[in-house]
């Protein structure tokens, strides 16, 4: 273009290279980006199955990590990826949204989530029975539940928790009205330290409390279903619905290598423990490890018949009526539809 | 140089003071140690994990550095449009405006299920956080140009587009910039909040992921040692953004660049 000389001198003269070198970095930065690309540890050929975790890793994902770092998934064809989630209420919608291969999540989660109209299904439990725990500190006085009286709870904001504090409570014969319940959100145990709350109901016994024990807080512990709250899976590995049902090869496939590397945990937790922090290096090996531990005997199903992974269908269906009863959900999981959970991917179960 | 040391001397002086008050504080027992940690144990913590810390701040870094720079590319360029058309300021300004109150956790989620797990969710949460200034500050620098300098531009014969770009243009620079340097700073903690608010693959996650998943380990201490690392971030950011002001505009300055250190500059110093 043209550009008439008189405009040149009145304008304010703009040096041209400024532009050039806004371009050019903005270039440069483009193409920094585009050399970040992540390394993947995969076999030619191993399908891409991503699964997202319930929560920054930690001991609870021991087998999972276990069997991804001894190569037990590619021997079966699976590329596992784990994914971690912003909160804890994503991975299912991610699932659902048909974004990920696999969640991990609650067994309440996962009847909240059918309750909404998602077509998942439960195909393993990863942890047995609750870690949540009504957990406090020596100098708020409570040994046990019934000491909660005319005192006040934290818990995480969740609607089922509130129930289960509801439950505990009136199991241990306390007027529900008389304890007053905060929302803390994620500072469990900073609320309980700083004295603003006696006790906190959300905590696991095999994180939270490990925690204070190393502080030498000496916590009060009391798992929930301890408490009165039926037993459920805390962990539990969600699936579509419609996956279950197209894809059984490869479930079945990764359920069985994900018991070899439970088995592996198993025969040495400490080894497992050090594969979390390497997944996830602002994790501490001592917690990790001590956690891993402590979570062992919650991993395998009480009767010692049933294979690593087993859904008790009866505890399903206690669980799944005391959701109800406490209006968490509004339709019955133990009439409507398809059952919320399958055990037939396990191994040595199905057809 | 030691006119520098001099002019950074009420700042080290006021950083100094209130990391002495913070310290009596915890060390007086007025404060859990899990609620806050004392300066010297965060500092402690950030020496023995400095690997983590770079590692993350690596990765925060480039998302800053990317979606500042698409949010100042975008913001400008939606500002020169919006100068240049009433009836699209009519109808972008409000949506711009409403954009400052989209909760991101809400929207986490669904840019994930668009763009995956990489760096493109946390980008655009950024652009989002970020790009809002740059338009304001940059529609506002082009309505408050010279309307003598216009007038004469046109009795010279230069068109629409020649005016803006020799009149209207080098004139709202300066006020862009200012909006850079409110996107750049607001940026740090648009990070933040893309990396908590977003899922995410792979074992560093930035700062902002590492700061959340510290605060849930109880690891108060180490928390606020990455939160130190962004809080120093930011301003060494804002301050590279004034050296490179002086490259890229060095007449948005001209009157001011004499009283340095850098403080926003008032418009009218300019003309």
């Amino acid at each position: 273009m043209r550009i008439p000389p008189a405009v040149r001198r009145a304008a304010v003269l703009a040096p041209r290279y400024g532009w050039s070198v806004l371009i050019a970095c903005i270039c440069a930065v483009a193409l920094a980006a585009c050399g970040t690309k992540q390394d993947t540890l995969s076999s030619p050929g191993a399908k891409p199955f991503t699964v997202m975790l319930d929560w920054f890793p930690n001991a609870d994902h021991a087998p999972l990590y276990a069997a991804i770092s001894h190569g037990y998934f590619n021997q079966v064809g699976l590329d596992v990826r784990p994914i971690v989630p912003s909160e804890t209420a994503e991975p299912l919608k991610l699932l659902a949204a048909g974004k990920v291969d696999m969640a991990i999540s609650y067994e309440p989660q996962l009847l909240l989530a059918r309750d909404q109209g998602l077509k998942l299904v439960s195909i393993a439990a990863l942890v047995q029975r609750p870690l949540t725990s009504i957990i406090a500190l020596p100098s708020a006085h409570v040994q046990k539940v019934a000491d909660l009286a005319g005192k006040r709870v934290g818990t995480a904001g969740l609607a089922y928790q509130a129930a289960e504090l509801h439950t505990a409570l009136q199991a241990a014969g306390v007027n529900p009205s008389s304890v007053q319940e905060a929302d803390v959100g994620f500072n469990l145990v900073p609320a309980m330290l700083s004295g603003k709350v006696a006790a906190t109901l959300g905590g696991y016994w095999n994180y939270e409390a490990l925690q204070l024990e190393e502080m030498h807080k000496h916590p009060i512990v009391i798992p929930i279903d301890q408490a009165g709250v039926p037993i459920y899976n805390e962990l539990v590995l969600v699936v579509r619905s419609e996956e279950a049902r197209l894809h059984g090869e490869d479930l079945r496939a990764f359920l069985q290598a994900l018991t070899r590397g439970e088995q592996q945990v198993r025969a040495n937790p400490a080894a497992a423990a050090a594969l979390i922090v390497k997944a996830n290096p602002a994790a501490e090996l001592k917690l990790q490890t001590a956690s891993v531990e402590k979570t062992l005997p919650a991993t395998v199903p009480t009767n010692k018949s049933d294979p690593y992974g087993w859904q008790d269908p009866s505890a399903w269906a206690a669980f799944g009526s005391w959701m109800l009863a406490h209006g968490l959900i509004h339709s019955n999981p133990n009439t409507t539809g398809l059952p919320p959970f399958t055990n037939e991917f396990l191994p040595g179960q199905g057809i | 140089m030691r006119r520098r040391v001099l002019h950074a001397l009420p700042a080290i002086a006021l950083a100094l003071a209130l990391v002495g008050v913070w310290e009596a504080y915890v060390d007086l027992g007025l404060v859990n140690p899990i609620v806050l940690p004392a300066p010297h144990e965060v500092a402690a913590e950030a020496w023995n994990n400095a690997g983590l810390l770079a590692a993350n701040l690596e990765l925060t870094a480039q998302e800053v550095g990317l979606g500042v720079l698409l949010a100042l590319l975008c913001g400008f360029v939606l500002g020169v449009l919006i100068h240049l058309s009433p009836p699209l300021r009519r109808a972008v300004y409000p949506l711009a405006v409403g954009s400052q109150a989209v909760p991101v956790a809400l929207i986490g989620v669904l840019l994930v299920f668009w763009w995956g797990f990489g760096v493109l969710p946390k980008l655009f949460v950024i652009v989002l956080i970020c790009f809002f200034p740059v338009v304001v500050t940059t529609v506002d620098g082009l309505a408050a140009v010279d309307p003598d300098q216009l007038k004469l531009l046109r009795t010279l014969g230069a068109s629409r587009w020649q005016a803006l770009r020799f009149g209207e243009l080098p004139a709202a620079v300066p006020a862009a910039l200012s909006g850079a340097r409110i996107a750049l700073a607001v940026g740090v903690i648009g990070a933040y909040i893309a990396e908590t608010s977003t899922a995410t693959s792979g074992p560093y996650a930035g700062l902002g992921h590492q700061i959340n998943a510290d605060i849930n380990g109880l690891q108060t201490p180490r928390a606020y040692a990455a939160a130190v690392v962004l809080f120093v971030f930011a301003i060494a950011c804002f301050y590279t953004l004034a050296l490179a002001e002086r490259v890229l505009a060095p007449w948005a300055n001209r009157s001011s660049l004499s009283s340095t250190p850098y403080g926003p500059t008032t418009r009218g110093e300019n003309r």
